[in-house]
């Protein structure tokens, strides 16, 4: 009796001293308790795609915001339109500079990515229209698609009655609104008012109001059935108990709860944003001239594709390389935050 | 079924009157040059304008004007174009459904015939290569937008053109079948990306359930498994994403539409828009929300057929 036990004692002290203990792995661990959190980051520091996919994007938004200061110093003077226009670079490597006399060049020492067929500057075009994309994506999702989505989703999951039923039938009505009907629709309509009361910024703002209230409903769908299941497990009745009002409840124990799935649907909602600013500015319902946008890049020079495809490729690529990436993180995100759905 | 059947078809009368007064509403409040003075033009007179106004329904109260609105659509008369005197919607929007149907149907089927296959393949190859490639294309087809495929489409047939070797045209619709194959096969691109997508989510989901494991243990062949067991069974929750797509590629055919120059619904749209032709506009909206309305119901009674326990719940 006496022996089995002390074998026992030893045995358990065997498996605690032994070698598996140092694996580094299992050091680090205990070092960095695992939280799902650090668990869903270090899943997404395995995804090569993604990883790479963020790289770019960042790439590509950092080159658009500290570009076009440092571009717009390099140049010579131009002297233009018969000498009466002294044009510095400041001025020409604008997006909305037209130099009549330099039209449709290809890249140069003058014009990095060439000009377009008013004499724009393209590599400031796309700088810029990259930048919209951004805007948009951080307007439509950031602001309208979390933050409606959120609020009204966990309203209707854990308060139920009307804010569920008003929902749910807004929900309806949004989704009978296929793709951008809704949009164009509303831009269409309204887009020569808000050009008038505040120029591109009034159009970009009325392009991400319209494409966020269209994706904001899905947003909220999903937030509402998680907080519905979420309501009725134990740790929010024992909170319930104790005292804490819905409000605190909500707070501390459902938003945290529902962080992970906001993510990463807000991810994947803005390669939709991106594209959909695109293709209204491709239709002319967007960023109007001489503002600039990838879509309204399109649609100057698709005119023209036959006699310069470089002028509409560029920004196609472009948009390309933005929305796959986001497409790639927005992957790699629900992957890492929700294994289930990882096969 | 019937209580089932009710409900979905009162929540159908409920949308559908919800998408024409916004759509009424904000060719209401539409901001502008009055309609029937830009009719008009240099033929204005007081007396002209009051007969034409009556002559839109124009002088009636909004409620009123809305009421009648929709009495005409119940008729299916979408009333007279603002751009084109004496022409109604229906002249114009019309003939324009047919070419749209056409275009999202046929690309709906492309996408259903390679989509569902390639999704089914990836499935059973799970974590082989096969798998990899065809997962990764199809991202790649799902995330690019068709205005971004179009321009590349275009730069390509310019080169075939310039070699002398067959190319299709660019744009256009009626005519030979060769001027179809491009928009069709764009716009099914994105749909395909998303049907592999899902079949191959549905499929895995249904492989890993038990009931396969049975056949299988019972010695069932492995395309019996495959194609009776498991694909039968997948097709359920595929039908309910399938089916709204359909609405979605008839009435997502903007952008398609526009860069080909195929006078579809979408196109007629488009071109209201700068005509600021808003009954056209309102017309292309109620058409193709009423489809998107219509199809999903039809997707919910094929559902509940296939699947009774749906009514219940």
């Amino acid at each position: 009796m006496d022996i089995e036990k002390k074998s026992e004692s030893m045995l358990e002290h065997e498996i605690l001293s032994s070698p598996l203990e140092m694996d580094p792995d299992i050091l680090a661990a205990e070092q960095n308790p695992s939280t799902p959190l650090r668990d869903s980051l270090r899943r997404f520091a395995q995804d090569k795609r993604a990883l790479i996919s963020l790289a770019i994007v960042l790439l590509m938004i950092l080159t658009s915001i500290i570009l076009p200061p440092i571009y717009q110093q390099i140049g010579p003077v131009l002297t233009l339109r018969h000498g009466f226009l002294h044009a510095k670079p400041s001025q020409y490597h604008t997006p909305w500079f037209i130099n009549n006399e330099s039209v449709d060049t290809g890249p140069s020492s003058l014009y990095w990515l060439g000009t377009n067929y008013l004499g724009q500057d393209m590599l400031a075009r796309i700088l810029a229209g990259i930048q919209v994309s951004m805007i948009v994506a951080v307007l439509v999702v950031g602001l309208l698609d979390v933050g409606l989505g959120v609020l009204f989703g966990v309203l209707a999951g854990y308060f139920g009655g009307v804010i569920d039923t008003v929902l749910a039938r807004f929900t309806d009505l949004i989704f009978a609104f296929p793709g951008l009907l809704f949009a164009v629709l509303i831009t269409g309509i309204f887009g020569q008012k808000a050009i008038e009361i505040a120029g591109n910024n009034g159009m970009l703002i009325l392009v991400s109001f319209t494409l966020g209230l269209t994706v904001w409903p899905q947003m909220a769908r999903y937030v509402r059935g998680q907080t519905m299941q979420l309501k009725e497990q134990q740790f929010i009745e024992a909170a319930r108990t104790t005292g804490s009002t819905s409000l605190q409840i909500i707070i501390r124990h459902i938003l945290p709860n529902i962080a992970s799935l906001v993510v990463v649907a807000a991810t994947l909602d803005i390669s939709g944003a991106v594209i959909n600013e695109g293709v209204l500015s491709l239709l002319g319902l967007g960023v109007q001239p001489p503002g600039s946008s990838l879509g309204l890049m399109i649609n100057e020079s698709i005119t023209n594709i036959a006699q310069y495809p470089y002028e509409t490729l560029l920004p196609a690529a472009v948009l390309a390389v933005l929305v796959l990436c986001f497409s790639f993180i927005g992957d790699g995100m629900r992957d890492a935050f929700d294994p289930r759905t990882k096969d | 079924m019937l209580k089932f059947l009710v409900r979905r078809v009162l929540g159908l009368v409920f949308v559908i009157i919800g998408v024409t007064f916004i759509t009424y509403a904000m060719g209401y409040l539409a901001p502008g040059q009055d309609p029937i003075k830009a009719l008009l033009g240099q033929h204005y007179t007081a007396i002209a304008y009051h007969n034409l106004q009556v002559q839109y329904g124009l002088d009636k109260p909004w409620e009123i004007q809305y009421l009648n609105f929709l009495w005409n659509l119940l008729h299916g008369n979408f009333g007279l174009s603002y751009r084109f005197p004496g022409q109604s919607v229906n002249d114009i929007i019309l003939p324009s459904i047919g070419v749209s149907v056409e275009l999202g149907l046929s690309a709906f089927l492309l996408a259903i015939l390679i989509g569902i296959p390639a999704g089914v393949a990836a499935a059973l190859k799970r974590g082989k290569w096969i798998d990899t490639t065809l997962m990764g294309s199809m991202l790649f087809l799902y995330s690019i937008p068709a205005f971004v495929f179009i321009p590349f489409y275009q730069v390509l047939m310019d080169i075939l053109v310039a070699h002398n070797l067959p190319y299709l045209p660019v744009s256009g619709w009626e005519g030979s079948i060769s001027y179809k194959i491009a928009p069709v096969v764009i716009l099914a691109l994105t749909n395909t990306g998303y049907f592999a997508r899902i079949t191959r989510t549905v499929m895995l989901e249904v492989m890993g359930q038990d009931f396969v494991r049975t056949a299988r243990s019972k010695g069932v062949a492995e395309r019996s498994v495959i194609y009776i067991h498991a694909f039968r069974n997948a097709m359920l929750p595929l039908l309910s994403v399938i089916g709204p797509s359909l609405a979605y590629l008839v009435s997502g055919a903007f952008v398609v539409e526009d860069l080909f120059n195929i006078p579809g619904v979408g196109y007629q749209g488009i071109n209201a828009v700068f005509n600021r032709d808003w009954p056209v506009l309102q017309a292309t909206v109620v058409i193709l929300a009423t489809a998107v309305v219509v199809m999903n119901l039809i997707t919910d009674i094929l559902y509940s057929i296939v699947d009774p326990r749906i009514r219940v719940s």
